[in-house]
């Protein structure tokens, strides 16, 4: 029995959570070989690494060149590109996929459901084996060994080509995005006003951030909905957030999960956002912001 | 004698002829139809009620009293005057032979005077008051087909007044002039609307047709949705065949009274004109058709994503057309097969599909809400309790809406009530990605969630939340998930009632919002009123009951931006007309709906659960 990695890789440097995936494969099956598009990566501890130029992004041609090389099992990283690569390539050799696989041996399988919240304990039944490993749940080892080159050209159908890359677009506008912002301030109901946000602007200019804001502030029209942080808006995940006059409804709090450190400012001690901040100001924004501004600038002088 | 026999007998045939034609047309466009995915045959006795209740009885158009007694007096009078088309027929052709049926002439008479009144209110309706209902209404048909029935009465009153053959042949010329048009005319309701009835939901309003794509599934059956015309239900057919544009959805609709883009109305008529645009040319290229999405018609598609799923259209049509069909099927094809919804919402379909919840909380946190409560979790193999009581994901994780649940639990506990949550094992029913569209992913968290249940065990259900509450209670049952579900308030209403609960009145006015998916699609109106009524003084806001008016979060909304008057204001801005200082609901959406409200109107109004007044009042 073989088993066959796709290794994903940017300019032959292998994809972090791809090692993760050959560390698994090595640990399941004594025999593995690698799969890798476009270009030849530096993968080490495989037999063989099967390579074809299918460059750019088509997913479907890469999972029927995956199937031309007939595996029994077939292990990726649980990325999204991996996901969609085996299930495709689950579909055209009629094999069982299972995604984000902790633990198998053989044909039992533990696999993360629900976001990780839960732990599903599966049977693989079927000739052929797919599955994708959850991102770090396998502590990369390196392995030594060259692997002998094996290049190939698979036979495509037109119709496995209909998804590739057109035209590539850069999506930052210049600016830093409040979804890459390192810190957001954001404002509430709380901040009371349009003109309110000039003190948010401020401090988040003098730590290097940029201002969101909630959705009653976008519902009232204070600020554009592009600002708006939260389910229905953007999705931030900053080393540290400041919510300032913002109760935390869990609206808003889908959309600032991902903060590392959370300094709540608000009037009300009894603010759900209380419950999930690192750090609290009880007071009104409208004081306790300049102050912080001025203090900053205190400091810094 | 012969002359006018013939006459008569060609002017029958061209007028059949033209009403044939189209009929024939209407006839092939049905049968090319696909079939829909509830069963609309059974229940043949609540039909045969609906017929005598909403058709001859007119109460859906009665909802309205001056324009209700105004049609049903030119309804009453078509039926009525129905044996006179013949009787003048036989005046024309045989006088002699005419039956002299005193009594029915004069019944007869003063019916046609009753639809003169009709058409004459009508008018004064449509020139005078001059309704909003009637934007976007073909005026100008409307008008001609009005005075046509004044005519035929008319006519028919000479008739009657003068014996002349003239008024005979006008009257039977005008009828036959009538027929032809009719089919071609929105006022083809007369001959689909009685159908359109008996095939309405009798039950379980609030349940939407389920999509078959199971591989067992019959290749005729296979659906998502509304793509292009051949994905048409009959019944969604026949909704268009018989709107009249008459507005009283688009009245009762929370968008479009709060600026959006969406009418019910015009969905529907929107269906209709796609429908006689390109059914013919399906009709002709058959299997080889390949015409453009009915979404794709005018301003459908920004529409469809305006609405909430209230129901207040479908209440307030008065030929049952089910405009939620509609409009869920067309969201169902932009979503599954277009892949084109409003980005907003793409969070809460993809938390739904991966976490189990719309927020993507962490399951594991489900019970969270019930910390420092003696309730029991229930694990596989422990014993059946009397209920489960379902908490719903709003309630589980919502700051605000888990008020509602903790208090419900204490009631509970301290009524003595057997009952547990399955804590993690509980997911999201579905309901929001259903009625966003997606069916994929509603089908496989019922299937997962029946299969939880019935290996409980548990028969009864106790629900918060009125959109789990209709699930379960109204959707289930398609995936094999067969329980006795009842809404916390009916549970709560009842252990008051047996004196379980004993909650001292006070003095606050409370006024009670009805959430849609209780008060309307599921006939729950009375026990929250009872409970109201147990803790302080009732206030009733205008629109109530099966009339109330939504807070602007179902059919996905409570995860979506509102792009232009906000529902939820709109609400509170009535409730606050009452003067009452407490407003109850009944549901965790419409609770942080409507506190969002309050909040944004800065009124001084309390929003909080009835469980939550209840426990306030109770010794727990």
């Amino acid at each position: 029995m073989t088993a066959l990695v796709f290794v994903e890789h940017v300019g032959g440097v292998v994809d972090e959570l791809s090692l993760q995936a050959l560390t698994f494969a090595r640990g399941y099956d004594d025999d593995v070989e690698a799969v890798a598009f476009g270009g030849t990566p530096a993968v080490t501890g495989v037999g063989t690494l099967h390579v074809a130029e299918i460059d750019g992004y088509a997913p479907q041609a890469w999972a029927r060149a995956i199937a031309s090389l007939a595996p029994t099992t077939v292990v990726a990283a649980g990325t999204d590109r991996g996901n969609e690569v085996l299930a495709h390539a689950a579909a055209m050799t009629g094999g069982v996929f299972a995604a984000n696989v902790v633990r198998a041996d053989g044909d039992a399988v533990t696999r993360q459901r629900w976001g990780g919240s839960l732990l599903e304990e599966a049977r693989l039944h079927g000739d052929v084996k797919l599955m994708t490993v959850a991102p770090h749940a396998v502590a990369i080892e390196e392995a030594a060994g060259e692997p002998a080159v094996q290049p190939f050209a698979p036979e495509l159908e037109e119709a496995d080509l209909v998804a590739r890359v057109v035209e590539r677009v850069d999506t930052s506008t210049g600016g830093l995005s409040l979804a890459e912002a390192p810190v957001v301030v954001s404002g509430g109901r709380g901040v009371g006003s349009a003109e309110g946000f000039a003190s948010l602007e401020e401090l988040a200019g003098m730590l290097g951030g940029v201002v969101g804001c909630s959705r009653a502030v976008t519902m009232a029209g204070w600020r554009p909905h592009t600002d708006q942080v939260g389910q229905t808006g953007t999705k931030i995940s900053p080393d540290l957030y400041i919510p300032c006059g913002i109760s935390g409804a869990t609206q808003h709090m889908a959309g600032c999960k991902g903060a590392k450190k959370l300094l709540a400012i608000n009037s009300d001690p009894e603010a759900p956002i209380m419950a999930t901040a690192d750090y609290a100001v009880i007071g009104d924004v409208l004081e306790i912001v300049p102050a912080i501004t001025a203090e900053l600038r205190r400091v810094r002088a | 004698m012969i002359a006018s026999a013939l006459a008569l007998a060609a002017a029958v045939a061209v007028a059949g002829a033209l009403f044939a034609r189209r009929v024939l047309l209407l006839g092939r466009l049905v049968r090319m139809a696909r079939p829909p995915g509830i069963d609309r045959t059974d229940d043949v006795p609540d039909r045969v009620r609906a017929e005598a209740v909403v058709v001859l009885g007119q109460r859906k158009l009665l909802q309205r009293l001056v324009p209700g007694l105004m049609h049903a007096f030119i309804f009453w009078a078509f039926i009525v005057l129905f044996p006179a088309i013949f009787i003048a027929m036989i005046e024309i052709v045989a006088p002699d032979s005419a039956p002299q049926w005193g009594w029915y002439d004069a019944l007869s008479d003063a019916f046609c005077v009753l639809a003169l009144i009709g058409v004459a209110t009508a008018f004064y309706i449509r020139k005078v008051l001059r309704p909003r209902r009637f934007a976007g209404s073909h005026l100008g048909e409307a008008d001609l087909i009005l005075a046509w029935i004044a005519a035929i009465v008319t006519t028919l009153l000479l008739l009657h007044a003068t014996d002349a053959r003239v008024f005979a042949w006008a009257h039977v010329l005008l009828i036959l002039g009538f027929l032809a048009y009719l089919p071609h005319s929105k006022h083809l309701h007369i001959a689909t609307a009685a159908i359109n009835v008996y095939f309405g939901r009798t039950r379980a309003r609030g349940r939407l047709e389920p999509l078959r794509f199971d591989e067992d599934a019959p290749e005729e059956d296979l659906r998502f949705g509304i793509g292009s015309v051949k994905d048409l239900t009959w019944k969604q057919m026949m909704d268009a065949f018989s709107c009249t544009e008459c507005g009283r959805c688009q009245d009762a609709c929370p968008a479009y009274a709060t600026g959006k883009v969406l009418s019910p109305k015009l969905v529907v008529m929107g269906v209709r004109d796609h429908l006689f645009a390109e059914g013919p040319k399906a009709l002709a290229a058959g299997e080889e058709y390949d015409g453009p999405a009915v979404a794709s018609h005018g301003q459908l598609e920004e529409m469809v994503w305006d609405c909430v799923t209230c129901g207040a259209c479908v209440q307030a049509c008065p030929v049952n057309i089910e405009q939620i069909d509609h409009i869920v099927d067309l969201r169902r094809h932009l979503v599954m097969v277009e892949s084109r919804f409003p980005a907003e919402a793409e969070p809460m379909l993809r938390d739904v599909e991966r976490q189990g919840n719309p927020w993507g909380k962490p399951q594991a946190e489900r019970a969270g809400w019930a910390e420092g409560l003696d309730v029991r979790v229930l694990e596989p193999g422990d014993p059946v309790p009397e209920y489960l009581y379902w908490v719903g994901c709003a309630a589980s994780y919502d700051e605000r809406a888990r008020e509602g649940a903790r208090s419900t639990a204490k009631l509970l506990l301290a009524a003595g009530v057997d009952f547990a949550i399955l804590g993690p094992l509980e997911a999201c029913t579905g309901d929001p990605a259903r009625r966003m569209g997606n069916e994929f992913v509603f089908q496989a968290y019922a299937e997962q969630n029946v299969e939880t249940l019935n290996e409980t065990g548990v028969t009864k259900i106790v629900a918060s939340c009125p959109h789990c509450f209709n699930t379960l209670a109204n959707e289930y049952p398609d995936f094999g998930g067969r329980y006795e579900v009842v809404h916390h308030t009916e549970l709560l209403a009842e252990l008051v009632r047996d004196g379980r609960l004993s909650p001292a009145k006070g003095e606050q006015e409370i006024t009670y919002h009805d959430s849609c998916y209780l008060a309307r699609h599921n006939d729950v109106r009375a026990e929250p009123r009872e409970l109201a009524a147990a803790v302080g003084t009732p206030v009733e806001m205008d629109r109530r009951e099966e009339r109330t008016f939504c807070c602007g979060a179902g059919g996905a909304h409570m995860w979506m931006e509102e792009n232009a008057g906000a529902i939820n204001e709109e609400r509170v801005r009535e409730a606050a007309a009452t003067g009452a200082g407490t407003l109850a609901v009944a549901c965790p959406f419409c609770t942080v709906m409507l506190d969002d409200g309050v909040r944004s109107r800065g009124d001084d109004l309390r929003v909080v659960d009835l469980a939550t007044l209840l426990a306030e009042a109770t010794d727990t």
